[in-house]
């Protein structure tokens, strides 16, 4: 990795020891980075929150990554993810009985650095596509209330196109890749499709939320480009010709949840759980249409802003509801404060909990809260899927032991880019109508179940339980 | 990559943290425009950001120009009587170390609030176990 290096120290009035152990701690407010961990372990998932800009515009940064090396009372190394990747390595150097110097040192990888350029309102010229290359584009949110179970994104589809290039490219010519983040908010996400766009790419996985998917087909609608969402999605478009979105759908999801966590628990009452936008309403509606089969009952159901944090009102709806089973459609950060305080709350003892987007990285965010929790969904990075355990091998030789988990939003990413490489080999400037042709066509060939030859058209889903932090799968949906 | 070269070697040792000037340049949504539109399109006269960021005149775009300017995300070049516009790539990494910079000491600076909860270690200690 070709990184710079900046550091900053300063010299405070505390043991060293003291200092190691506010790491992590909300005693500590902003100080080391607003770093909050569950416990400080090499492995374990860490999110710094850093506050910038004026007093009059304050917002806050969210770094995610995880403790790579833990030495008490002398040093912590976080390896980063989102919303740039590298590395903060803090040191504290005993200088006294109470005095000691803080030192901090990121590292910053080239990725890293356009990222940053892009937020503090630069501009990095993409050079014209050369005619050996051909371009594609993947749109990922690398901050904000998505970036947290998107954080392997970027690196596998880096990882798809290094091997589509090292066999030999889309007949002979290289693959390129442009990954931009639309900052989980649609405004973005269209501004920054329509930059991929003027810089040639020939299709756009758009791994984001429904949402920004929608913006990203408004104003990428009158080109000639292939759009696809390969994360899952409530599907439906105004498009047939040039989009296709893939993925996990819930109404699936839901019924291979659903029909088990009744028969384990005997709940009949359900509360569902989302956020105020089409994944949601696609995912409640499909739940409406399923929990009556199963001899269940909705009680009640609630949606939230995307990028909400205090869930005190819907937890007590739900408590006062006396549903038995609780659905959550909610994404990201905002899954992530909802379990913590379902679980702070006691709801763990009275109901049982399923969620759709239940990934291993939400799932180490969230920690021993989401323990029991139920998903359905098509990958596990320790899964069942012919191959999963030497791709997990692949990526962790490339991007390091350290680097976010593989998850279902991001292996779909992945293998998607390596079915569309070999669906338009042949013929890679062909237009976006005859690429996604060709890219189901190629689907259709293979039907199979292993990484690379998976139909994510209609993907096969899992189930699985959150046990002592992590997700087993138990079953085949199904 | 050569502008990490010129970075490193001229942030290494430390800056001093303004990054107000690059919020600036930021905040605006026309801002954001003009800088994809040089981004994409190289050098530009202000007629022609005018024609691609839309929705704005030419005397807008003149003044959003000279903010952008000022906080050295763009440079001015002149020929004759015209005057072209581009990225100012080594400002804007420059901005995007100053703004990391700044993150930097300030997650390492420690605050009144944090000071007052490291003054009674005991308690501290037992909450750690």
């Amino acid at each position: 990795m070709t990184s710079t290096t900046l550091t900053a120290e300063s010299v405070v009035e505390l043991a060293a020891h003291e200092v190691y152990r506010m790491f992590g701690r909300p005693e500590s407010g902003s100080w080391l980075f607003g770093a909050r961990c569950e416990s400080l372990s090499v492995g374990a998932a860490v999110r710094l929150t850093l506050p910038v800009g004026p007093d009059t515009q304050r917002y806050e940064v969210e770094l995610l990554g995880r403790l790579s090396a833990v030495r008490p009372d002398a040093m912590v190394v976080i390896e980063h993810a989102q919303p740039w990747r590298g590395r903060l390595k803090l040191t504290f150097e005993k200088l006294g009985r109470s005095r000691t110097r803080l030192r901090v040192r990121a590292d910053v990888s080239n990725s890293g650095l356009e990222w940053l350029v892009r937020h503090t309102g630069g501009v990095l010229s993409v050079p014209p596509v050369r005619p050996d290359a051909v371009r594609i584009g993947v749109v990922t949110s690398k901050s904000g209330p998505a970036a947290i179970y998107s954080m392997a994104t970027e690196y596998l589809a880096e990882l798809a196109v290094d091997e589509v290039n090292r066999d030999g490219g889309l007949d002979g010519r290289r693959l390129e890749l442009l990954v931009v983040d639309d900052a989980t908010d649609p405004e973005v996400a269209a501004a920054e499709a329509r930059r991929l766009v003027r810089a040639g790419c020939r299709a756009i996985f758009a791994c984001t939320t429904s949402s920004s998917f929608a913006a990203i087909e408004d104003v990428t609608r009158a080109d000639d480009v292939l759009l696809v969402q390969p994360v899952m999605n409530e599907r439906g478009t105004h498009d047939t010709a040039s989009v296709l979105r893939l993925g996990e759908q819930p109404s699936a999801q839901i019924e291979a949840v659903a029909r088990r966590l009744v028969q384990s628990t005997g709940g009949r009452g359900w509360y569902l759980v989302g956020e105020g936008y089409s994944w949601s309403y696609g995912a409640h509606e499909a739940a409406r249409s399923v929990v009556p089969a199963m001899r269940g009952r909705v009680v009640g159901e609630t949606f939230t802003p995307l990028g909400t944090s205090d869930f005190g009102p819907v937890i007590e709806k739900i408590q006062r509801s006396g549903a038995e089973i609780v659905m959550s459609s909610l994404v990201g950060s905002d899954e992530v404060e909802f379990q913590r305080q379902c679980a702070a709350a006691g709801l763990r003892s009275s109901v049982s909990r399923m969620s759709l987007v239940m990934d291993e990285s939400t799932c180490a965010h969230i920690g021993s809260a989401a323990e029991g929790i139920w998903t359905a969904l098509a990958y596990f990075q320790d899964g069942p899927a012919t191959g999963a355990g030497e791709l997990l091998t692949r990526y962790q030789d490339a991007y390091g032991r350290w680097a976010p988990p593989i998850s279902t939003l991001s292996e779909t990413v992945y293998e998607a880019i390596h079915q569309y490489a070999q669906a338009v080999r042949r013929d890679p400037d062909a237009g976006a109508r005859s690429q996604r042709r060709a890219l189901l066509q190629h689907r259709g060939g293979r039907g199979g179940t292993g990484v690379g030859a998976r139909d994510l058209l209609v993907p096969p889903l899992y189930l699985a339980e959150v046990r002592a932090g992590a997700l087993h799968v138990f079953d085949e949906a199904g | 990559m050569n502008v990490l070269t010129l970075i490193d070697g001229c942030y290494r040792g430390g800056v001093t943290v303004n990054e107000n000037l690059a919020f600036d340049a930021l905040s605006d949504r026309v801002r954001r425009r003009i800088l994809a539109a040089l981004g994409d399109g190289g050098e530009l006269t202000a007629g022609q950001l005018a024609e691609r960021v839309g929705v704005v005149s030419r005397s807008t775009v003149s003044s959003h120009l000279r903010i952008l300017r000022t906080s050295g995300a763009v440079i001015e070049r002149r020929e004759g009587r015209h005057r072209y516009y581009s990225v100012d790539t080594e400002g804007s990494v420059r901005d995007a170390f100053r703004f990391l910079q700044g993150l930097l000491q300030d997650g390492v600076r420690l605050d009144s609030g944090a000071a007052a909860q490291a003054d009674s270690p005991d308690e501290f200690h037992h909450d750690t176990g």
